[in-house]
């Protein structure tokens, strides 16, 4: 008995003592949803070899810790554009192109209230492995909001991480259509116009990577009216884009490209847009000249052309009542000229009667 | 009018028969097909660039390979270094391109070849013995090129083989090979891209500041309403590939009960379980707003850009942009309709807006 009273007492004092010494810790304290991160990291590593590197992540907000749980994903293309499809299940089967084996990233990382934090990451590449194209993700979760309610929010963010391994690779981009193309559509192969009535921004060209790399091609468009006049696109692939592998990707490029210097976040950055070309109503050529190929292999090139007409409905308007003018004007004549020669062959008829 | 026609074709083809026949017009529209240019060039086959390193500003060597194709003597060969592949463009030097202090260090296939001439973006290789080129590949090695600093595009080398000894006259053969620096893993040259994005019941626009509030109680759920909520994210990039915004997770859900998401946009019916949302201003129900900034670039998805109709699965993006984009704010809003029959319990989901860039 006197034994248990001691034990008893002992941790009642070891109680007490935590609870005065150890800081007081929120029991639901609320992690930021405020971050700045790299959306995209590419290397070039030969076998046998690795690559560190950093990532800065920044947290915006200025009260509360941005406490984030890290982990590698593999993913594809969500449809004819540049958008990832992340594979965020942990069961789905790993891509013949997952960087996952190779890619070290820390699993937590806690960075203070309006602060930056460098997390190390390297890239190791096994001896003897083969040359191509691998890609995932780093996902980096804020984890699921406390509080209750009926619908939770929570951020993530994503680095898209590319490795070449350099060697003989399979390449092919097979050129699947080509021509004048509305950018609303997103990719879509339906944004492919044969006849427009607006003015055309963009010229798109759709391309199937059956290779084992991702492929970047550069080149340039001609594009020439009914009299000839030629305006050239240099600016095919202004961004770099890449077709992922087994992905049929749809390019656009500006037929009049405008860029303009911007403020993004304390630091200069040219933004790029459409602007309206200046093309005349009428019927156009296109042609597409595009080169690919990675370092040490072939270099190919696709070529492909295409017309369309640009028909506004004011042009349309103008031409079908010039037309009818036109054709009013040639008929009256001819059926004044016609009746001129009637009369004068009656006349001569008349003459020779008598 | 057939009358005419006979005419005409009398006046053409009887009359003036001794002149031009109806065969020999025939000839010569054949021979406007068939009839090749005889000064065409041909492409070089087989064409390719490797660079020993291809980090951007490093001094390294280059490998230019291609198949000789048309049996002529040729005594030079012309590589110019421009941005365009394309030979008939307007050549502009890759910025930080340096071949002015190339060494041809090795050659393979057709051999006997030394630098006649060579500039920042120009060699000229030139041989005195005269031969017709065999069909197999050559290959050329340069030392001491200095690599491109411009890691957004591409460069290639314009290649022109001529039979002159200083690669002037007609070419004779003509291509391109493709080249790519890639950045280096230490020296950041250019201002490395970022993407910011904040997320919470309300944002800055700027993400400088959030209400914190992670969470929304949408009250009790009733047939004869619509309950809704908002919830708020801004998000910018400099990347130049821009960003896209996926919405993942479940909809609402009490243990097996599911409110299912809608599929296709639809409009809110009370009475009929519903989950959906949608990031411009409705009107039915009075909720939302459209989004705020001044750039265009960064927009709704087209499903969750139309007013008054909600759509939600899992896995969609709902906002993206494919270029540069400075901040901008997206108002979600939430809607959930319930039928009478549906079980009770707490309904809830959390969902997951992930920021990524594109490729």
């Amino acid at each position: 008995m006197k034994h248990l009273k001691s034990i008893v007492l002992v941790a009642v004092v070891i109680l007490l003592g935590a609870v005065y010494l150890l800081p007081a810790v929120p029991a639901n304290a609320q992690s930021s949803a405020a971050l700045s991160i790299t959306p995209k990291k590419s290397y070039v590593i030969e076998p046998g070899k690795s690559v560190d590197d950093t990532l800065v992540i920044r947290n915006l907000d200025a009260t509360n810790s941005l406490d984030l749980t890290l982990r590698v994903v593999d993913f594809t293309f969500t449809d004819n554009g540049g958008t990832p499809k992340l594979f965020l299940d942990p069961n789905t089967a790993q891509t013949t192109w997952s960087l996952k084996s190779y890619l070290t990233v820390p699993e937590t990382v806690s960075v203070p209230a309006g602060a930056s934090k460098t997390l190390n990451i390297s890239v190791k590449i096994p001896a003897n492995h083969g040359a191509g194209s691998y890609y995932s993700a780093i996902v980096y979760s804020a984890g699921a909001p406390s509080g209750g309610g009926n619908v939770g929010l929570s951020a993530s963010g994503v680095t898209l991480v590319f490795t070449q391994i350099p060697g003989q690779v399979t390449e092919n981009l097979a050129l699947k259509k080509f021509g004048a193309y509305d950018d609303s559509a997103k990719g879509d192969i339906s944004g492919y116009q044969s006849i427009l009535d607006k003015q055309p921004m963009t010229i798109g060209y759709t391309l199937e990577n059956t290779g084992n790399v991702t492929e970047a091609p550069a080149g340039s468009i001609t594009l020439k009216d009914l009299f000839g006049r030629e305006t050239k696109i240099t600016e095919v692939n202004p961004t770099g884009s890449l077709a992922l592998i087994g992905q049929t990707r749809t390019y656009t490029a500006c037929i009049k490209l405008a860029s303009q210097n911007v403020d993004f976040s304390g630091t200069k950055t040219t933004a790029s847009s459409c602007v309206s070309p200046g093309l005349w109503p009428g019927y156009y050529h296109a042609t597409l000249d595009l080169f690919y190929g990675q370092n040490g292999n072939l270099t190919q090139e696709i070529t492909g052309a295409a017309s369309f007409w640009y028909l506004p409905l004011w042009f349309v308007i103008t031409f079908l009542v010039l037309l009818a003018i036109i054709i009013i004007v040639v008929w009256r004549l001819y059926v004044g000229i016609r009746r001129q020669l009637t009369g004068m062959q009656s006349r001569r008829s008349l003459r020779r009667r008598r | 009018m057939q009358h005419r026609l006979l005419r005409f074709h009398g006046f053409a083809f009887i009359k003036w028969r001794h002149v031009w026949s109806e065969e020999f017009l025939a000839l010569l529209l054949a021979l406007f097909v068939f009839v090749a240019p005889a000064s065409a060039s041909t492409r070089l086959e087989n064409r390719s660039l490797f660079m020993t390193s291809s980090e951007a500003g490093k001094t390294t060597s280059y490998t230019v390979g291609f198949r000789y194709m048309t049996p002529t003597p040729i005594n030079s060969v012309d590589m110019l270094f421009c941005v365009s592949p394309i030979p008939y463009e307007a050549c502009v030097t890759p910025p930080g391109l340096d071949a002015s202090a190339a060494v041809l260090s090795n050659q393979t296939g057709e051999t006997g070849y030394s630098i006649l001439s060579e500039s920042v973006n120009h060699i000229v290789l030139s041989r005195s013995q005269i031969a017709i080129p065999a069909s197999t590949p050559s290959s050329y090695t340069f030392d001491t090129i200095k690599n491109p600093t411009d890691t957004s595009q591409a460069f290639s080398i314009r290649l022109q083989t001529h039979t002159s000894s200083d690669a002037t006259g007609t070419q004779v053969d003509f291509g391109s090979v493709r080249g790519q620096v890639e950045p280096g893993i230490y020296i950041e040259t250019q201002v490395p891209p970022q993407l910011i994005f904040c997320l919470a019941q309300e944002v800055e626009l700027g993400c400088t500041g959030t209400n914190d509030t992670y969470y929304t109680d949408m009250g009790q759920l009733d047939p004869a309403l619509t309950l809704v909520a908002k919830s708020q994210m801004a998000v910018g990039t400099n990347a130049t590939a821009g960003f896209a915004i996926t919405a993942v997770g479940t909809p609402l859900a009490a243990g097996t009960n599911v409110i299912d998401g809608l599929t296709a946009p639809t409009a809110s019916q009370a009475g009929v379980n519903q989950f959906g949302i949608n990031l411009v201003q409705n009107t039915a129900p009075a909720i939302g707003g459209d989004p705020e900034g001044t750039f265009a670039n960064a927009t709704p998805t087209a499903d969750y850009s139309i007013p008054n109709e909600y759509k939600y699965v899992s896995g969609d993006v709902v906002a993206s942009s494919t270029n540069v984009s400075l901040m901008k704010k997206f108002t979600v809003s939430y809607i959930v309709n319930s039928n009478a029959n549906l079980h009770a319990g707490v309904y809830s989901t959390t969902i997951t807006y992930i920021a990524s860039g594109r490729f």
